[in-house]
C-alpha cells in the first residue's frame, strides 16, 4: 500500500483523515471486532496491518470479557504509554456495526489528551457518515477453483 | 465474516485452526510460514506461554493473489487447545469464515478430540453460528507415528466426522496434508462466497 490513508468503504476516509490531522496520529486502524481491517492510515504493508488489527482486536476482546467478569460495562477505551509512542484502543457503534479503532501517536508530536479529545469526534463523524447496511451479493465467479489452485500451488512452490 | 471490498476488489477471510492441546495447530501454521514466499505472507504472531504453548492465538496473514479478479487474503488463526483457555478460544473463533479441526491421531487422545469437537460446537452455537453451515475440514494429524499408537483415518472418520465433511490425514511436522488441508478449507470458504452466502 502506497497511499497513507486507505478505506475498505469510502465513507470512512473523510472522518479518518480529519482525525489524523487533528490528533496528529502516526498510525490509525479501524477494524471490526473480529480484527478485519476496514480503514487505515500510515501502515505501508497490508499484511502488517492485518497483524496489528488481530492484536488490537484481541486486546479489546479480552478486556471486554474481563469487564463482564467484573460485572462492568465494557471499558470505553484503553491506553498504553510507551517512551516514544502511545496507543489508544477503543470500540464504538455505527449504523454499519461495531468498530474498533487503534491509534498510535508519537509522544513528542501528540499526546493522550489530544488523541482522546478527537477520538470522540472520530466516533461521532463515523456514526454520522455510515450508510445503512448494504445488500450482500455474490462476489466470486463460480469457477474460481482454477485461480485458487494456481495461487496455492505458487504459494507452496509446487 | 469475510470482508469484501467491491471498490478495490479485495477479499479477506478468517480461518481458525481448532483442536485439542498439542494436536498440531501451531505446527500447521509454522509449516505454512516456512514454505510460503516472504512477499506473500506477513509476520507470524504467536501469543504463547514461556513453554511455547499457545496462550491466546497464533496469527499468520497470507496473500493468495488474484482469484476471480479479487485480491484475496486469508488470515490464519490457531486457538489455544488446552481446556483451561476456553474464554480466549471463544474470542478467536468470533467471525470465523471456516474452521480446520486438527485432531490428534493417537488412540489415547480420542477422548480429547471428541471433547474439543464438542467444545467447538458449543462455542459456535453460543455465537449464533449454524455449525452445519460453517465451512469445516478435519485433519488427522500425527499419522507418521507408529501404527500401534494411532487410529487410521477411516476409524477417525467414524469417531469424529459425523457430518461427513472433507478430511485429510496429516503429518504437519513434515508438511504432509498441510497444503491439502489449506486448499480444502479455502475452496469451501470461497465457494460459499461465490454462492453469495458469506459466513
Amino acid at each position: 500500500m502506497s497511499a497513507p490513508s486507505r478505506a475498505i468503504e469510502p465513507w470512512m476516509l473523510q472522518p479518518l483523515t480529519g482525525f489524523v490531522n487533528e490528533a496528529a496520529a502516526r498510525l490509525v486502524l479501524l477494524m471490526t471486532p473480529a480484527g478485519q481491517v476496514m480503514a487505515q492510515y500510515g501502515f505501508s504493508k497490508a499484511v502488517d496491518v492485518m497483524s496489528a488489527a488481530a492484536l488490537g482486536a484481541a486486546i479489546l476482546a479480552s478486556t471486554t470479557e474481563l469487564a463482564k467478569l467484573l460485572g462492568n460495562p465494557p471499558f470505553a477505551a484503553l491506553n498504553h504509554q510507551g517512551q516514544r509512542h502511545g496507543i489508544v484502543l477503543g470500540a464504538f457503534d455505527t449504523p454499519r456495526g461495531r468498530l474498533v479503532a487503534l491509534v498510535v501517536y508519537d509522544t513528542e508530536v501528540s499526546s493522550l489528551g489530544l488523541v482522546q479529545l478527537f477520538f470522540d469526534q472520530l466516533t461521532a463523524d463515523l456514526a454520522a457518515a455510515a450508510p445503512r447496511a448494504e445488500q450482500k451479493k455474490p462476489v466470486l465467479a463460480a469457477d474460481f477453483e482454477r485461480d485458487l489452485n494456481q495461487s496455492l500451488m505458487s504459494l507452496f512452490g509446487r | 465474516m469475510s470482508l469484501v471490498n467491491f471498490t478495490t476488489r479485495e477479499i479477506t477471510c478468517k480461518i481458525v485452526y481448532y483442536g485439542p492441546g498439542r494436536s498440531g495447530k501451531t505446527t500447521n501454521l509454522h509449516y505454512i510460514y516456512g514454505r510460503v514466499p516472504q512477499e506473500r505472507r506477513g509476520r507470524m504472531v504467536s501469543l504463547a506461554t514461556q513453554t511455547d504453548r499457545t496462550l491466546f492465538f497464533d496469527f499468520l496473514p497470507l496473500d493468495l493473489g488474484q482469484i476471480s479478479g479479487f485480491t484475496t487474503r486469508f488470515q490464519l488463526y490457531t486457538v489455544p487447545g488446552q481446556v483451561y483457555y476456553n474464554s480466549t478460544r471463544k474470542l478467536v473463533l468470533q467471525g470465523a469464515d471456516g474452521v480446520v479441526f486438527v485432531a490428534d491421531s493417537q488412540a489415547r487422545q480420542l477422548d480429547e478430540n471428541i471433547e474439543s469437537l464438542q467444545n467447538l460446537q458449543e462455542n459456535l452455537l453460543g455465537q449464533g453460528v449454524d455449525v452445519r453451515a460453517l465451512p469445516t475440514i478435519l485433519q488427522y494429524n500425527k499419522q507418521d507415528l507408529p501404527r500401534e499408537l494411532i487410529l487410521a483415518p477411516a476409524d477417525l472418520d467414524d469417531a469424529l466426522n459425523f457430518r461427513s465433511v472433507p478430511s485429510h490425514p496429516g503429518d504437519a511436522l513434515h508438511g504432509v496434508g498441510v497444503f491439502e488441508t489449506l486448499r480444502g478449507i479455502s475452496e469451501l470458504v470461497l465457494r460459499r462466497l461465490a454462492a453469495g452466502t458469506p459466513a
